[in-house]
């Protein structure tokens, strides 16, 4: 193994070109991440909800929107953010944005998926309670139903950010430089050791992602456990 | 009336049609040659689990799931590429012929290679799944009759597993189909890649990427809904 490849531009794959200039690699990567995820959470629990409580007419075309979204590849709505958003609003929107972007919808419409599912799951007898009660359809659902039912869908969760935190290395076909671009850089520049460059890069994404499993099993034990 | 600016005048001309279609006839090709053989190295990394293997294999199975597909295709297409002696290199990226097939192109065979490991190693997550939910009176029962490990496996749990597990198969399936699409990265001329091309060649951006976007439809939609009308068909077959 010749590690001095990884030595020599370890600030690079880390910070891309800052301080100096814009930030990149492994901590563009992480932030993106972090900004596709809570956007895509945020989603998919406002569409799963949707398609629970709306309209039926709304239900469906939420339906085959989340349908739609999961059925394409990451790269093809990557490719429709980023070389038609600018085009259709006359604006220039930075690629780390409209891949964050593309990210969120694609999560979030999984993620819609599995927020329907898990209140369906919820039994009967505790919406009817709760409506005996006197709470509205809303109040149910905020105060009985969606608490533990998003307890129970937290592994999807943490399956679903996992996912997002990989796709975000999909930035490399329009030239963000997160940690797979700039080490695609590293590896044009040098032009030697590839194994070395990449295999490094591996092992980032590798602690990142479960680290992130890792916490989202601690965090999903059930609080007698604790 | 016009349609509006950003849309072009024009529609795509029938050439930059007939690349998309080789896209897809690539995609397709690649998709089918992945599941077939992620299936078969799944199902085997799922029954190594309760052997002494296990450690080793969960190393491999998680290094699998957590990196990302597009890092994997990177390492084996520029990094084990360096590993291999210049022959080896110079024979690969020649054209071969077998008789009526073609040896494919270097892109071909590192996308497929690391497609296949990536896509094997969510696979043998659900056959795993698949084999914990048939009851141990099976595998009992099949001892019992005198039936060597294998057998019991190929042919009293294995096919009960894999019924259980349809439907999560199913979509791992599909997103073989969806993963391809990154091997546009290192040139394998699938459909992103084709679409890609028709939007630089053509400059119809809408264009290209609304062909892609409904032939990936077309193939995404078309495979599940094969899928679970062949799981219904043998249902009811069982069922009579």
């Amino acid at each position: 193994m010749h590690s001095e490849v990884i030595t020599a531009n370890l600030d690079y794959l880390l910070l891309g070109s800052w301080p100096q200039g814009q930030l990149g690699g492994m901590a563009l990567t992480l932030l993106m991440g972090l900004a596709a995820a809570a956007l895509a959470s945020v989603l998919g629990i406002a569409a799963g909800v949707g398609l629970v409580m709306g309209r039926p007419a709304w239900r469906r075309l939420l339906g085959v929107a989340c349908g739609t979204l999961r059925a394409i590849p990451v790269v093809m709505l990557i490719f429709w953010c980023y070389f038609l958003l600018p085009v259709l609003f006359g604006v220039d929107v930075p690629g780390t944005l409209t891949v964050i972007a593309a990210l969120a919808l694609i999560g979030g419409a999984f993620l819609a998926q599995t927020v329907q599912a898990g209140i369906d799951a919820a039994p009967a007898g505790q919406w009817q309670a709760g409506l005996a009660l006197g709470f509205t359809r809303w109040q149910v659902l905020r105060w009985l139903i969606l608490p533990p039912a998003l307890r129970m869908m937290l592994p999807s969760f943490v399956n679903q950010w996992v996912s997002l935190l990989k796709d975000t290395s999909l930035a490399y076909v329009v030239g963000v430089a997160e940690l797979t671009f700039v080490a695609a850089q590293v590896n044009n520049r040098e032009q030697v050791y590839p194994l070395e460059v990449f295999a490094f890069i591996a092992l980032c994404y590798l602690l990142l992602c479960s680290l992130l499993a890792w916490a989202g099993r601690r965090l999903g034990r059930s609080p007698q456990q604790a | 009336m016009s349609p509006p600016a950003w849309l072009g005048y024009d529609w795509l001309a029938p050439r930059f049609i007939g690349w998309m279609l080789e896209g897809v006839v690539q995609t397709a090709w690649l998709s089918l040659l992945v599941c077939v053989a992620a299936s078969v190295l799944g199902i085997v990394l799922a029954a190594l689990q309760p052997s002494r293997l296990r450690w080793p294999v969960n190393g491999w199975l998680a290094a699998h799931r957590y990196t990302p597909l597009l890092v994997q295709l990177l390492l084996w297409y520029f990094g084990v590429a360096s590993l291999l002696p210049e022959g080896a290199m110079l024979w690969l990226n020649a054209p071969h012929a077998f008789g009526p097939l073609t040896w494919p192109s270097f892109e071909f065979l590192a996308a497929f290679i690391a497609l296949t490991l990536y896509s094997s190693a969510f696979i043998a997550g659900e056959v795993e799944a698949g084999l914990r939910g048939v009851p141990a009176g099976q595998y009992a029962a099949a001892h019992a009759l005198g039936m060597r490990p294998w057998q019991v496996l190929r042919h009293i749990v294995l096919p009960q597993a894999l019924r259980l597990v349809y439907r999560p198969l199913l979509g791992q399936y599909l997103a073989v189909i969806k993963n391809t699409s990154l091997t546009m990265a290192i040139g394998v001329a699938e459909l992103s890649y084709r679409s890609r091309q028709v939007e630089t060649e053509t400059l119809l951006t809408f264009q290209a990427f609304a062909v892609a976007t409904l032939l990936y439809l077309l193939l995404v939609l078309g495979t599940q809904l094969a899928g679970v009308r062949l799981q219904t068909a043998q249902r009811g077959y069982g069922d009579a």
